[in-house]
Parts: C-alpha cells; structure tokens; sequence
C-alpha cells in the first residue's frame, strides 16, 4: 500500500522532536536553545527543567563555537533533540577539535575568573551528560528527564554545593 | 539623578549618572547570550571610564535571560569597578537569571538589590 494514499487519519503522528543543522555563528545558539524549550513544554517538563535544559543547550552550542571550532564561523552543528521513555534527549555534533572536555585537567572554579562557568551548568543541571569521541568530532548527549524529582534538587548555597568538586578548564 | 542618556542601543537603551552618588544607574534589555555580550561589554566599560563611578546599579527587570558569556561580562566589570572602589548592584533580578547568579556562586558577590532606590540607598 502505497502510505501516502493512506487515511491521513491511519497515520501515526509524527515523533515530536528538533532536528536541525546550523552554523556556527553565535547569532543562531537562541532559536536552538527556545527550539529545544518549547519541545520541552510541550512534552511535560515542569519550567525549572526547561529553563535548566535551555541553559545547557546555550552552553554546549556556545562551547562548540568556542573551542570545538576555535570561533571559526560557517561550521555545523546538528541538534537532534527527540524523546526517549520519560526522557528528553538533546545530541550537539560537531565536527571541530575534538576535544573532550571531560579528559581536561581539573580546574578549580573561581567565580571572578573567567571560563568553567558553562560546563559547571551541565553537570549540575542535566539528569545526565555524556561526551562521545567521533573520529572527526564530537558528540554530546544531553538527558533531561520528565520526572524533575528523579534529580537531586540544585541547592546552590546547600552544604558545599559542589563547590569543591573539580571542574574543566573549558567554558 | 542627571545626564540620561538613551544609548540607541536595544540592549541597554538608557542610562543616567548620579553625581551626587556617583552612580552610573543603567537599564539593561532583552535577552544576553554570546551573540550580544560583547556588545554589553562595549557599553558598560564605556560607561565605567566615562563616569568611574563608585556605584553601577544595573536594572535587570528586562532581562529574562542570560548565559554565562553575559556573567563574564559582568565579572569583567566588577574587576574594572573594585580597582577604583566601586561596586556593581543587581536589581530586579528575574528568576533565570537569579538562578544563573547562584550556580556561578556570585549572588553574593555582586550586591543584589531589589530595585534600583534600594541599590541607591544601600551601604
């Protein structure tokens, strides 16, 4: 059976989801990262989740720009943001350095010192976050689940508050 | 409160000097990310070495968002602002931006006011 000729009714909605390439010109990271939001509004995060996962697409987009690309212009970037179970998952490809900002030597976060600030986002806000070696790249796996209570709360002034955890020298 | 200034810029579209206070008092709007920090950047040196003043009392009531190229920003200036005495005060913070402050652990570090007349009359 040829499917477009089906009922338009028979036909399973399409995977609500982001799947976008772009390049890498700063003045594209907010039409991603609102992109990447309102999937999450739509889908049930609460608003603290989405702003967190906003946050951390601004961030990781920025951190290609920056480093993977060394601010070269005109380079792409795929976002691929889609649900999984209870899950919003966002992936950032690059095809830069490929640098690992988790292989970097920890670095003491010092608030009146620049740098650290956006990695430090996605560890604390993300349910998870995993950098994946590509052999001309990378790719970074975002996970932000439905269910906000299945992370600890952020408590910024809460015990040390992570502030002695080491932290990577990229922004 | 004298010399207000509309910059023409979209980002901080006025901004005004206290003398008496010697105070830079500026509005700042939109959204800040790494696209239009560095034009943040430009103006508030610009207004730190046009007045050195000892207070920079920046409204963020129009600013629903920022990232952290927008809080290096802000660093930077704090460093400019401390090497004459100065200070830099927060107000009007919106919730994202707050929670940003806090996860760069700098809320207490900038003097966060509630509106602009506390930042004013705060020691």
């Amino acid at each position: 059976m040829n499917p477009s000729r089906r009922p338009s009714s028979t036909l399973p909605p399409p995977p609500p989801g982001v799947d976008v390439t772009i390049e890498s010109d700063p003045a594209n990271i907010a039409a991603v990262r609102r992109a990447v939001e309102d999937l999450g509004r739509t889908a049930g995060l609460d608003e603290r989740a989405v702003a967190d996962l906003g946050l951390c697409v601004n961030e990781a987009l920025a951190n290609v720009i920056r480093h993977a690309y060394g601010g070269a212009a005109g380079r792409p970037i795929q976002i691929r943001a889609h649900w999984r179970d209870d899950a919003l998952v966002v992936t950032i490809r690059d095809w830069g350095n490929g640098v690992n900002p988790a292989s970097l030597p920890p670095k003491p976060y010092d608030p009146l010192e620049p740098g650290g600030l956006g990695l430090i986002c996605l560890q604390k806000l993300l349910t998870e976050v995993a950098y994946v070696p590509q052999d001309n790249g990378m790719l970074l796996v975002m996970t932000q689940r439905r269910k906000s209570q299945s992370r600890p709360p952020h408590r910024p002034h809460g015990g040390d508050g992570g502030r002695n955890a080491p932290e990577r020298g990229n922004e | 409160m004298s010399d207000v200034n509309s910059s023409g810029l979209d980002l901080v579209p006025t901004s005004r000097y206290d003398a008496a206070a010697k105070a830079v008092v500026a509005s700042i709007r939109g959204e800040i990310d790494l696209h239009n920090s560095p034009e943040l950047r430009g103006v508030l040196l610009e207004l730190l070495a046009k007045h050195e003043p000892k207070r920079l009392i920046l409204n963020l009531a129009q600013v629903p968002y920022m990232d952290s190229s927008a809080i290096a920003v802000l660093v930077e200036a704090l460093q400019r602002i401390r090497k004459i005495g100065g200070r830099i005060f927060l107000t009007d913070l919106q919730p994202r931006v707050k929670g940003l402050l806090e996860i760069a652990r700098l809320d207490s570090i900038f003097v966060v006011a509630k509106d602009e007349n506390e930042a004013l009359s705060k020691q």
